[in-house]
Protein backbone atom coordinates (compact mmCIF):
# COMPACT_ATOMS: atom_id res chain seq x y z
CA UNK A 1 0.00 0.00 0.00
CA UNK A 2 1.47 3.36 -1.00
CA UNK A 3 0.38 6.99 -0.73
CA UNK A 4 -3.14 8.08 -0.02
CA UNK A 5 -4.18 10.92 -2.36
CA UNK A 6 -7.59 12.59 -2.42
CA UNK A 7 -10.13 11.30 -4.94
CA UNK A 8 -11.84 13.75 -7.26
CA UNK A 9 -15.49 13.89 -8.27
CA UNK A 10 -14.97 12.76 -11.88
CA UNK A 11 -12.94 9.74 -10.87
CA UNK A 12 -15.65 8.59 -8.49
CA UNK A 13 -18.35 8.99 -11.16
CA UNK A 14 -16.52 6.28 -13.15
CA UNK A 15 -17.60 3.68 -10.55
CA UNK A 16 -20.96 2.27 -11.81
CA UNK A 17 -22.52 2.01 -8.33
CA UNK A 18 -22.14 5.77 -7.87
CA UNK A 19 -23.19 6.89 -11.35
CA UNK A 20 -26.81 7.50 -10.43
CA UNK A 21 -26.10 9.27 -7.15
CA UNK A 22 -26.87 13.00 -6.92
CA UNK A 23 -23.73 15.14 -7.33
CA UNK A 24 -23.83 16.23 -3.72
CA UNK A 25 -23.63 12.62 -2.47
CA UNK A 26 -20.74 11.87 -4.81
CA UNK A 27 -18.95 14.95 -3.42
CA UNK A 28 -19.43 13.79 0.17
CA UNK A 29 -18.22 10.31 -0.72
CA UNK A 30 -15.18 11.69 -2.52
CA UNK A 31 -14.33 13.64 0.61
CA UNK A 32 -14.25 10.58 2.87
CA UNK A 33 -12.89 7.93 0.51
CA UNK A 34 -9.18 7.25 0.20
CA UNK A 35 -7.03 6.08 -2.67
CA UNK A 36 -4.66 3.17 -2.19
CA UNK A 37 -2.11 1.53 -4.46
CA UNK A 38 -1.03 -2.11 -4.39
CA UNK A 39 1.77 -3.93 -6.18
CA UNK A 40 1.15 -7.25 -8.01
CA UNK A 41 0.81 -10.08 -5.48
CA UNK A 42 0.26 -7.77 -2.54
CA UNK A 43 -2.56 -8.75 -0.16
CA UNK A 44 -5.31 -6.17 0.30
CA UNK A 45 -7.02 -8.06 3.10
CA UNK A 46 -6.93 -11.58 4.45
CA UNK A 47 -9.83 -13.94 5.08
CA UNK A 48 -10.82 -13.92 8.75
CA UNK A 49 -9.36 -10.47 9.46
CA UNK A 50 -11.54 -7.71 10.83
CA UNK A 51 -13.58 -6.24 7.95
CA UNK A 52 -13.51 -2.47 8.00
CA UNK A 53 -14.04 -1.06 4.52
CA UNK A 54 -15.78 -1.29 1.19
CA UNK A 55 -13.36 -1.36 -1.75
CA UNK A 56 -13.79 -0.20 -5.35
CA UNK A 57 -11.38 -1.03 -8.18
CA UNK A 58 -10.25 2.06 -10.06
CA UNK A 59 -7.37 0.48 -11.94
CA UNK A 60 -5.98 -3.04 -12.29
CA UNK A 61 -7.44 -6.37 -11.24
CA UNK A 62 -7.99 -7.92 -7.82
CA UNK A 63 -8.18 -11.65 -7.21
CA UNK A 64 -10.67 -12.86 -4.59
CA UNK A 65 -9.64 -16.22 -3.14
CA UNK A 66 -10.54 -18.52 -0.29
CA UNK A 67 -8.14 -20.78 1.63
CA UNK A 68 -9.11 -24.17 3.02
CA UNK A 69 -7.79 -25.30 6.42
CA UNK A 70 -5.36 -27.49 4.47
CA UNK A 71 -3.98 -24.49 2.65
CA UNK A 72 -5.62 -25.16 -0.70
CA UNK A 73 -6.55 -22.00 -2.58
CA UNK A 74 -9.86 -21.58 -4.40
CA UNK A 75 -10.19 -18.57 -6.65
CA UNK A 76 -13.65 -17.07 -6.57
CA UNK A 77 -13.36 -14.25 -9.06
CA UNK A 78 -11.37 -11.41 -10.52
CA UNK A 79 -12.56 -7.89 -9.81
CA UNK A 80 -11.72 -5.39 -12.52
CA UNK A 81 -12.28 -1.67 -13.03
CA UNK A 82 -15.45 -0.31 -11.42
CA UNK A 83 -16.20 -3.44 -9.38
CA UNK A 84 -16.83 -3.35 -5.66
CA UNK A 85 -15.60 -5.97 -3.23
CA UNK A 86 -14.99 -6.45 0.45
CA UNK A 87 -17.36 -7.89 2.94
CA UNK A 88 -20.29 -6.34 4.64
CA UNK A 89 -18.84 -4.58 7.67
CA UNK A 90 -22.06 -2.67 8.05
CA UNK A 91 -24.19 -5.69 8.66
CA UNK A 92 -22.71 -7.87 11.35
CA UNK A 93 -20.27 -9.46 8.95
CA UNK A 94 -17.27 -8.58 11.02
CA UNK A 95 -14.69 -10.83 9.42
CA UNK A 96 -13.58 -10.80 5.81
CA UNK A 97 -15.13 -13.90 4.21
CA UNK A 98 -12.33 -14.20 1.64
CA UNK A 99 -8.85 -12.90 0.78
CA UNK A 100 -8.20 -10.13 -1.74
CA UNK A 101 -4.88 -9.96 -3.59
CA UNK A 102 -3.68 -7.54 -6.26
CA UNK A 103 -3.11 -9.35 -9.55
CA UNK A 104 -1.33 -6.43 -11.22
CA UNK A 105 -0.69 -2.76 -10.33
CA UNK A 106 -3.91 -1.86 -8.58
CA UNK A 107 -5.48 1.43 -7.52
CA UNK A 108 -8.42 1.17 -5.16
CA UNK A 109 -10.89 3.66 -3.74
CA UNK A 110 -11.66 2.74 -0.17
CA UNK A 111 -14.74 3.70 1.80
CA UNK A 112 -13.92 3.18 5.49
CA UNK A 113 -16.66 1.67 7.63
CA UNK A 114 -16.84 4.66 9.96
CA UNK A 115 -17.47 7.08 7.10
CA UNK A 116 -19.97 4.68 5.56
CA UNK A 117 -21.91 4.43 8.83
CA UNK A 118 -22.05 8.20 9.15
CA UNK A 119 -23.24 8.78 5.59
CA UNK A 120 -25.68 5.88 5.54
CA UNK A 121 -27.72 7.19 8.49
CA UNK A 122 -29.00 10.18 6.57
CA UNK A 123 -28.59 9.16 2.99
CA UNK A 124 -31.12 6.77 1.40
CA UNK A 125 -29.34 7.18 -1.96
CA UNK A 126 -26.29 5.52 -0.52
CA UNK A 127 -28.35 2.60 0.79
CA UNK A 128 -29.72 2.26 -2.74
CA UNK A 129 -26.20 2.16 -4.14
CA UNK A 130 -25.24 -0.52 -1.60
CA UNK A 131 -28.33 -2.53 -2.43
CA UNK A 132 -27.29 -2.45 -6.07
CA UNK A 133 -23.79 -3.67 -5.21
CA UNK A 134 -24.97 -6.46 -2.92
CA UNK A 135 -27.57 -7.69 -5.41
CA UNK A 136 -24.81 -8.02 -7.98
CA UNK A 137 -22.69 -9.96 -5.49
CA UNK A 138 -25.63 -12.27 -4.74
CA UNK A 139 -26.05 -13.00 -8.42
CA UNK A 140 -22.33 -13.66 -8.71
CA UNK A 141 -22.18 -16.02 -5.72
CA UNK A 142 -25.21 -17.97 -6.94
CA UNK A 143 -23.33 -18.52 -10.22
CA UNK A 144 -20.12 -19.51 -8.43
CA UNK A 145 -22.06 -22.04 -6.32
CA UNK A 146 -23.54 -23.56 -9.43
CA UNK A 147 -20.17 -23.71 -11.13
CA UNK A 148 -18.54 -25.39 -8.14
CA UNK A 149 -21.43 -27.74 -7.51
CA UNK A 150 -22.45 -29.05 -10.87
CA UNK A 151 -19.75 -28.53 -13.44
CA UNK A 152 -16.91 -30.87 -14.23
CA UNK A 153 -13.33 -29.65 -13.81
CA UNK A 154 -13.06 -29.26 -17.61
CA UNK A 155 -16.22 -27.12 -17.58
CA UNK A 156 -14.70 -24.93 -14.85
CA UNK A 157 -11.41 -24.43 -16.69
CA UNK A 158 -13.25 -23.58 -19.92
CA UNK A 159 -15.46 -21.13 -18.07
CA UNK A 160 -12.40 -19.42 -16.55
CA UNK A 161 -10.77 -19.11 -19.98
CA UNK A 162 -13.85 -17.34 -21.32
CA UNK A 163 -14.36 -15.22 -18.24
CA UNK A 164 -10.82 -13.89 -18.06
CA UNK A 165 -10.20 -13.52 -21.79
CA UNK A 166 -8.91 -10.18 -23.06
CA UNK A 167 -9.86 -9.18 -26.56
CA UNK A 168 -7.35 -7.67 -28.95
CA UNK A 169 -8.97 -7.11 -32.34
CA UNK A 170 -10.38 -10.42 -33.55
CA UNK A 171 -8.20 -12.40 -31.14
CA UNK A 172 -8.96 -13.41 -27.55
CA UNK A 173 -6.27 -14.41 -25.09
CA UNK A 174 -5.92 -15.15 -21.40
CA UNK A 175 -2.95 -13.82 -19.47
CA UNK A 176 -2.97 -16.10 -16.46
CA UNK A 177 -0.41 -18.67 -15.39
CA UNK A 178 -1.56 -22.28 -15.27
CA UNK A 179 -1.25 -22.08 -11.50
CA UNK A 180 -3.63 -19.11 -11.31
CA UNK A 181 -6.01 -20.78 -13.75
CA UNK A 182 -5.96 -23.87 -11.49
CA UNK A 183 -6.73 -21.77 -8.41
CA UNK A 184 -9.55 -19.96 -10.18
CA UNK A 185 -11.13 -23.19 -11.43
CA UNK A 186 -10.72 -25.15 -8.19
CA UNK A 187 -8.19 -27.73 -9.34
CA UNK A 188 -4.46 -28.38 -9.48
CA UNK A 189 -1.96 -27.20 -12.09
CA UNK A 190 -1.38 -30.68 -13.54
CA UNK A 191 -5.06 -31.00 -14.45
CA UNK A 192 -5.00 -27.58 -16.14
CA UNK A 193 -1.85 -28.54 -18.10
CA UNK A 194 -3.46 -31.77 -19.29
CA UNK A 195 -6.73 -30.05 -20.21
CA UNK A 196 -4.99 -27.22 -22.11
CA UNK A 197 -2.99 -29.87 -23.99
CA UNK A 198 -6.24 -31.55 -25.08
CA UNK A 199 -7.79 -28.21 -26.09
CA UNK A 200 -4.69 -27.38 -28.16
CA UNK A 201 -4.85 -30.76 -29.89
CA UNK A 202 -8.46 -30.05 -30.83
CA UNK A 203 -7.50 -26.61 -32.19
CA UNK A 204 -9.55 -24.76 -29.57
CA UNK A 205 -6.64 -22.87 -27.95
CA UNK A 206 -2.95 -22.22 -28.62
CA UNK A 207 -0.62 -22.26 -25.64
CA UNK A 208 2.01 -19.52 -25.88
CA UNK A 209 4.55 -18.37 -23.29
CA UNK A 210 2.67 -16.39 -20.63
CA UNK A 211 -0.67 -16.55 -22.40
CA UNK A 212 -3.33 -18.80 -23.88
CA UNK A 213 -4.81 -17.73 -27.21
CA UNK A 214 -8.44 -18.72 -27.72
CA UNK A 215 -9.05 -19.93 -31.28
CA UNK A 216 -12.61 -21.23 -30.90
CA UNK A 217 -14.53 -19.58 -28.06
CA UNK A 218 -17.78 -21.39 -28.87
CA UNK A 219 -16.17 -24.76 -28.19
CA UNK A 220 -15.36 -23.56 -24.67
CA UNK A 221 -18.91 -22.69 -23.75
CA UNK A 222 -19.72 -24.80 -20.70
CA UNK A 223 -23.24 -25.83 -19.62
CA UNK A 224 -25.43 -22.80 -18.95
CA UNK A 225 -23.86 -21.15 -21.97
CA UNK A 226 -26.61 -18.53 -22.02
CA UNK A 227 -24.78 -16.67 -19.23
CA UNK A 228 -23.24 -13.31 -19.90
CA UNK A 229 -19.59 -13.78 -19.09
CA UNK A 230 -18.96 -10.09 -18.67
CA UNK A 231 -20.86 -10.22 -15.37
CA UNK A 232 -18.52 -12.79 -13.87
CA UNK A 233 -15.60 -10.49 -13.24
CA UNK B 1 -47.60 -11.65 -14.26
CA UNK B 2 -44.69 -14.10 -14.35
CA UNK B 3 -44.59 -15.05 -10.71
CA UNK B 4 -47.00 -17.53 -9.10
CA UNK B 5 -49.76 -15.59 -7.38
CA UNK B 6 -50.94 -18.75 -5.60
CA UNK B 7 -54.45 -19.37 -4.42
CA UNK B 8 -56.07 -16.56 -2.47
CA UNK B 9 -56.27 -17.52 1.17
CA UNK B 10 -60.08 -17.44 1.40
CA UNK B 11 -62.85 -18.88 -0.76
CA UNK B 12 -64.25 -15.55 -1.98
CA UNK B 13 -61.08 -14.96 -3.96
CA UNK B 14 -60.35 -11.76 -2.08
CA UNK B 15 -57.45 -11.95 0.29
CA UNK B 16 -57.67 -11.38 4.02
CA UNK B 17 -55.99 -8.37 5.55
CA UNK B 18 -52.65 -9.37 7.01
CA UNK B 19 -52.14 -8.34 10.61
CA UNK B 20 -49.15 -6.09 11.33
CA UNK B 21 -48.25 -8.58 14.11
CA UNK B 22 -47.19 -11.03 11.42
CA UNK B 23 -44.13 -8.92 10.62
CA UNK B 24 -42.84 -9.18 14.17
CA UNK B 25 -42.30 -12.92 13.46
CA UNK B 26 -39.74 -12.10 10.76
CA UNK B 27 -36.42 -11.16 12.39
CA UNK B 28 -35.56 -8.64 9.66
CA UNK B 29 -38.84 -6.77 9.97
CA UNK B 30 -39.40 -7.06 13.72
CA UNK B 31 -37.05 -4.08 14.22
CA UNK B 32 -39.16 -1.75 12.04
CA UNK B 33 -41.29 0.96 13.61
CA UNK B 34 -44.95 0.01 14.26
CA UNK B 35 -45.97 2.58 11.66
CA UNK B 36 -43.75 1.01 8.99
CA UNK B 37 -44.94 -2.47 9.94
CA UNK B 38 -48.59 -1.38 9.54
CA UNK B 39 -47.82 0.24 6.24
CA UNK B 40 -46.19 -2.92 4.87
CA UNK B 41 -48.86 -5.25 6.30
CA UNK B 42 -51.58 -3.35 4.43
CA UNK B 43 -49.93 -4.25 1.12
CA UNK B 44 -49.04 -7.90 1.85
CA UNK B 45 -50.85 -10.46 -0.27
CA UNK B 46 -51.47 -13.87 1.37
CA UNK B 47 -51.28 -16.99 -0.83
CA UNK B 48 -51.25 -20.78 -0.60
CA UNK B 49 -49.21 -23.05 -2.86
CA UNK B 50 -49.26 -26.79 -3.54
CA UNK B 51 -45.96 -28.71 -3.62
CA UNK B 52 -44.02 -28.38 -6.87
CA UNK B 53 -45.17 -24.84 -7.73
CA UNK B 54 -42.54 -22.45 -9.13
CA UNK B 55 -42.77 -19.21 -7.17
CA UNK B 56 -40.36 -17.80 -9.74
CA UNK B 57 -37.75 -19.04 -12.18
CA UNK B 58 -34.11 -18.25 -12.84
CA UNK B 59 -34.05 -15.56 -15.53
CA UNK B 60 -37.41 -14.02 -14.58
CA UNK B 61 -37.60 -10.25 -14.21
CA UNK B 62 -37.46 -8.99 -10.59
CA UNK B 63 -39.89 -11.04 -8.49
CA UNK B 64 -42.03 -10.30 -5.43
CA UNK B 65 -40.58 -10.55 -1.93
CA UNK B 66 -42.08 -13.66 -0.31
CA UNK B 67 -42.26 -14.25 3.43
CA UNK B 68 -42.79 -17.92 4.28
CA UNK B 69 -45.42 -18.71 6.92
CA UNK B 70 -45.52 -22.53 6.66
CA UNK B 71 -44.15 -25.14 4.27
CA UNK B 72 -40.80 -25.33 2.46
CA UNK B 73 -39.19 -23.96 -0.69
CA UNK B 74 -35.97 -24.81 -2.50
CA UNK B 75 -33.82 -22.14 -4.16
CA UNK B 76 -31.77 -23.55 -7.04
CA UNK B 77 -29.95 -22.90 -10.27
CA UNK B 78 -30.39 -25.19 -13.23
CA UNK B 79 -28.43 -25.64 -16.43
CA UNK B 80 -29.10 -28.41 -18.93
CA UNK B 81 -29.85 -31.49 -16.82
CA UNK B 82 -27.82 -30.35 -13.80
CA UNK B 83 -29.22 -28.62 -10.78
CA UNK B 84 -27.60 -26.97 -7.76
CA UNK B 85 -29.80 -26.35 -4.73
CA UNK B 86 -28.58 -23.19 -3.02
CA UNK B 87 -30.81 -22.96 0.04
CA UNK B 88 -33.92 -24.35 1.75
CA UNK B 89 -35.60 -21.36 3.40
CA UNK B 90 -37.67 -22.12 6.52
CA UNK B 91 -40.94 -20.60 7.69
CA UNK B 92 -39.99 -17.15 9.00
CA UNK B 93 -37.48 -16.67 6.14
CA UNK B 94 -37.87 -14.34 3.18
CA UNK B 95 -36.99 -14.97 -0.45
CA UNK B 96 -37.37 -13.32 -3.84
CA UNK B 97 -36.77 -9.78 -5.08
CA UNK B 98 -33.03 -10.54 -5.29
CA UNK B 99 -32.58 -8.49 -8.45
CA UNK B 100 -35.05 -5.69 -7.75
CA UNK B 101 -32.28 -3.10 -7.33
CA UNK B 102 -30.42 -4.04 -10.48
CA UNK B 103 -33.35 -4.94 -12.74
CA UNK B 104 -31.32 -8.00 -13.76
CA UNK B 105 -32.84 -11.46 -14.31
CA UNK B 106 -33.48 -13.50 -11.15
CA UNK B 107 -30.30 -15.35 -10.22
CA UNK B 108 -32.12 -18.56 -9.27
CA UNK B 109 -35.49 -20.37 -9.16
CA UNK B 110 -37.77 -21.00 -6.17
CA UNK B 111 -40.08 -24.04 -6.06
CA UNK B 112 -42.28 -25.29 -3.21
CA UNK B 113 -41.39 -28.71 -1.74
CA UNK B 114 -44.47 -29.01 0.48
CA UNK B 115 -47.85 -27.30 0.86
CA UNK B 116 -46.74 -23.75 1.55
CA UNK B 117 -48.40 -20.60 2.75
CA UNK B 118 -46.73 -17.23 2.32
CA UNK B 119 -47.40 -13.54 2.08
CA UNK B 120 -45.78 -11.48 -0.62
CA UNK B 121 -45.20 -7.94 -1.84
CA UNK B 122 -45.40 -7.61 -5.64
CA UNK B 123 -42.27 -5.97 -7.13
CA UNK B 124 -43.88 -2.60 -7.91
CA UNK B 125 -45.41 -2.38 -4.42
CA UNK B 126 -42.10 -3.43 -2.85
CA UNK B 127 -40.21 -0.77 -4.82
CA UNK B 128 -42.69 1.93 -3.78
CA UNK B 129 -42.42 0.90 -0.11
CA UNK B 130 -38.61 0.86 -0.27
CA UNK B 131 -38.61 4.38 -1.76
CA UNK B 132 -41.05 5.58 0.86
CA UNK B 133 -39.72 3.92 4.04
CA UNK B 134 -35.98 4.31 4.75
CA UNK B 135 -36.07 1.85 7.68
CA UNK B 136 -37.64 -0.78 5.41
CA UNK B 137 -34.94 -0.11 2.83
CA UNK B 138 -32.30 -0.80 5.44
CA UNK B 139 -34.06 -4.00 6.60
CA UNK B 140 -34.23 -5.15 2.98
CA UNK B 141 -30.51 -4.46 2.57
CA UNK B 142 -29.81 -6.62 5.63
CA UNK B 143 -31.94 -9.37 4.14
CA UNK B 144 -29.94 -9.37 0.90
CA UNK B 145 -26.70 -9.24 2.91
CA UNK B 146 -27.80 -12.22 4.97
CA UNK B 147 -28.43 -14.28 1.84
CA UNK B 148 -25.01 -13.14 0.63
CA UNK B 149 -23.43 -14.50 3.81
CA UNK B 150 -25.18 -17.86 3.31
CA UNK B 151 -23.83 -18.06 -0.22
CA UNK B 152 -20.29 -17.24 0.92
CA UNK B 153 -20.51 -20.25 3.26
CA UNK B 154 -21.98 -22.42 0.51
CA UNK B 155 -19.16 -21.47 -1.86
CA UNK B 156 -16.60 -22.36 0.81
CA UNK B 157 -18.26 -25.75 1.44
CA UNK B 158 -18.50 -26.59 -2.25
CA UNK B 159 -14.90 -25.60 -2.82
CA UNK B 160 -13.22 -27.27 0.12
CA UNK B 161 -15.35 -30.08 1.52
CA UNK B 162 -15.76 -33.47 -0.08
CA UNK B 163 -19.13 -35.13 -0.66
CA UNK B 164 -19.17 -36.99 2.70
CA UNK B 165 -18.39 -33.85 4.63
CA UNK B 166 -20.92 -31.76 2.68
CA UNK B 167 -23.73 -34.27 3.20
CA UNK B 168 -22.88 -34.39 6.92
CA UNK B 169 -22.89 -30.58 6.99
CA UNK B 170 -26.36 -30.42 5.40
CA UNK B 171 -27.78 -33.01 7.83
CA UNK B 172 -26.19 -31.18 10.76
CA UNK B 173 -27.56 -27.79 9.71
CA UNK B 174 -31.05 -29.23 9.25
CA UNK B 175 -30.88 -31.08 12.60
CA UNK B 176 -30.00 -27.78 14.26
CA UNK B 177 -32.72 -25.71 12.58
CA UNK B 178 -35.57 -28.22 12.22
CA UNK B 179 -34.78 -31.18 14.50
CA UNK B 180 -36.86 -32.49 17.42
CA UNK B 181 -35.53 -34.84 20.13
CA UNK B 182 -36.56 -38.42 19.36
CA UNK B 183 -35.39 -41.84 20.64
CA UNK B 184 -32.13 -40.45 21.98
CA UNK B 185 -31.40 -38.68 18.71
CA UNK B 186 -32.76 -35.81 16.64
CA UNK B 187 -35.42 -36.31 13.98
CA UNK B 188 -36.60 -34.07 11.13
CA UNK B 189 -38.70 -34.40 7.96
CA UNK B 190 -36.76 -35.91 5.11
CA UNK B 191 -38.29 -33.40 2.66
CA UNK B 192 -35.79 -34.10 -0.15
CA UNK B 193 -35.48 -37.01 -2.55
CA UNK B 194 -32.08 -38.62 -2.97
CA UNK B 195 -31.70 -36.69 -6.24
CA UNK B 196 -32.40 -33.44 -4.38
CA UNK B 197 -29.82 -34.31 -1.72
CA UNK B 198 -27.40 -34.87 -4.60
CA UNK B 199 -28.38 -31.47 -6.04
CA UNK B 200 -27.62 -29.85 -2.69
CA UNK B 201 -24.28 -31.62 -2.20
CA UNK B 202 -23.26 -31.10 -5.83
CA UNK B 203 -22.80 -34.74 -6.81
CA UNK B 204 -24.56 -37.70 -8.44
CA UNK B 205 -27.52 -39.53 -6.87
CA UNK B 206 -25.55 -42.79 -6.66
CA UNK B 207 -22.84 -41.08 -4.60
CA UNK B 208 -25.42 -39.73 -2.15
CA UNK B 209 -27.02 -43.19 -1.93
CA UNK B 210 -23.65 -44.77 -1.08
CA UNK B 211 -22.81 -42.05 1.46
CA UNK B 212 -26.16 -42.40 3.23
CA UNK B 213 -25.62 -46.17 3.29
CA UNK B 214 -22.21 -45.65 4.91
CA UNK B 215 -23.73 -43.29 7.52
CA UNK B 216 -26.41 -45.89 8.26
CA UNK B 217 -23.88 -48.73 8.54
CA UNK B 218 -21.89 -46.62 11.00
CA UNK B 219 -25.09 -45.99 12.99
CA UNK B 220 -24.86 -42.23 12.49
CA UNK B 221 -28.28 -41.78 10.87
CA UNK B 222 -31.50 -43.68 10.18
CA UNK B 223 -33.39 -42.93 7.00
CA UNK B 224 -37.04 -43.65 6.37
CA UNK B 225 -39.17 -42.56 3.43
CA UNK B 226 -40.34 -39.48 5.34
CA UNK B 227 -37.88 -38.81 8.16
CA UNK B 228 -34.19 -38.65 9.01
CA UNK B 229 -33.04 -39.56 12.51
CA UNK B 230 -29.60 -38.34 13.55
CA UNK B 231 -28.28 -40.91 16.02
CA UNK B 232 -24.74 -39.66 16.57
CA UNK B 233 -24.59 -35.90 16.23
CA UNK B 234 -21.00 -35.53 17.46
CA UNK B 235 -19.44 -37.96 14.97
CA UNK B 236 -21.49 -36.37 12.20
CA UNK B 237 -20.21 -32.96 13.31
CA UNK B 238 -16.59 -34.19 13.20
CA UNK B 239 -17.14 -35.48 9.64
CA UNK B 240 -18.86 -32.23 8.62
CA UNK B 241 -15.94 -30.11 9.79
CA UNK B 242 -13.31 -31.99 7.79
CA UNK B 243 -11.90 -30.03 4.92
CA UNK B 244 -10.64 -32.75 2.68
CA UNK B 245 -9.47 -30.67 -0.24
Amino acid sequence: MAESLPINFNELCEIPAFRDLPAQQVQSLAAVMVRRHYAPGQFIFIEGEQADSLWFVFQGRVKIIKHSLNGRVQGLCLMNRGKCFGSCPLFEMEKNPATAQALDQVTLFVLPEEALQQLKGHDPHLVKALLHIYSQRLDHLARVSEVLGSWTVSDRINDCLLTYANREGPQSYVELTQEKLAALSGTVREVVTRHLGLLEKEGIVRNETGRIVILNADALLPPCSCEDHSTHA
Amino acid sequence: MLYAAGIAANSSGEHDMVSADLLSKYPFFAVLSPRTQRHIAERLVPAEYSPGVDLYQQGDPPTPLYMLRTGRVKLYRQSRDKCQILALPLPGDCLGAESLSTGAPSPYSATTLAPTSAVYLPPDVLQALLDELPDFQEAFLKLITNRLKQFVTLVHDLAFRDVTSRLAMILLARAESEGQPHEGGIVFDRLLSQQEFADMVGTAREVVYRTFKKFEDERLVNLTRTTILIRDLETLRAIALQEAR
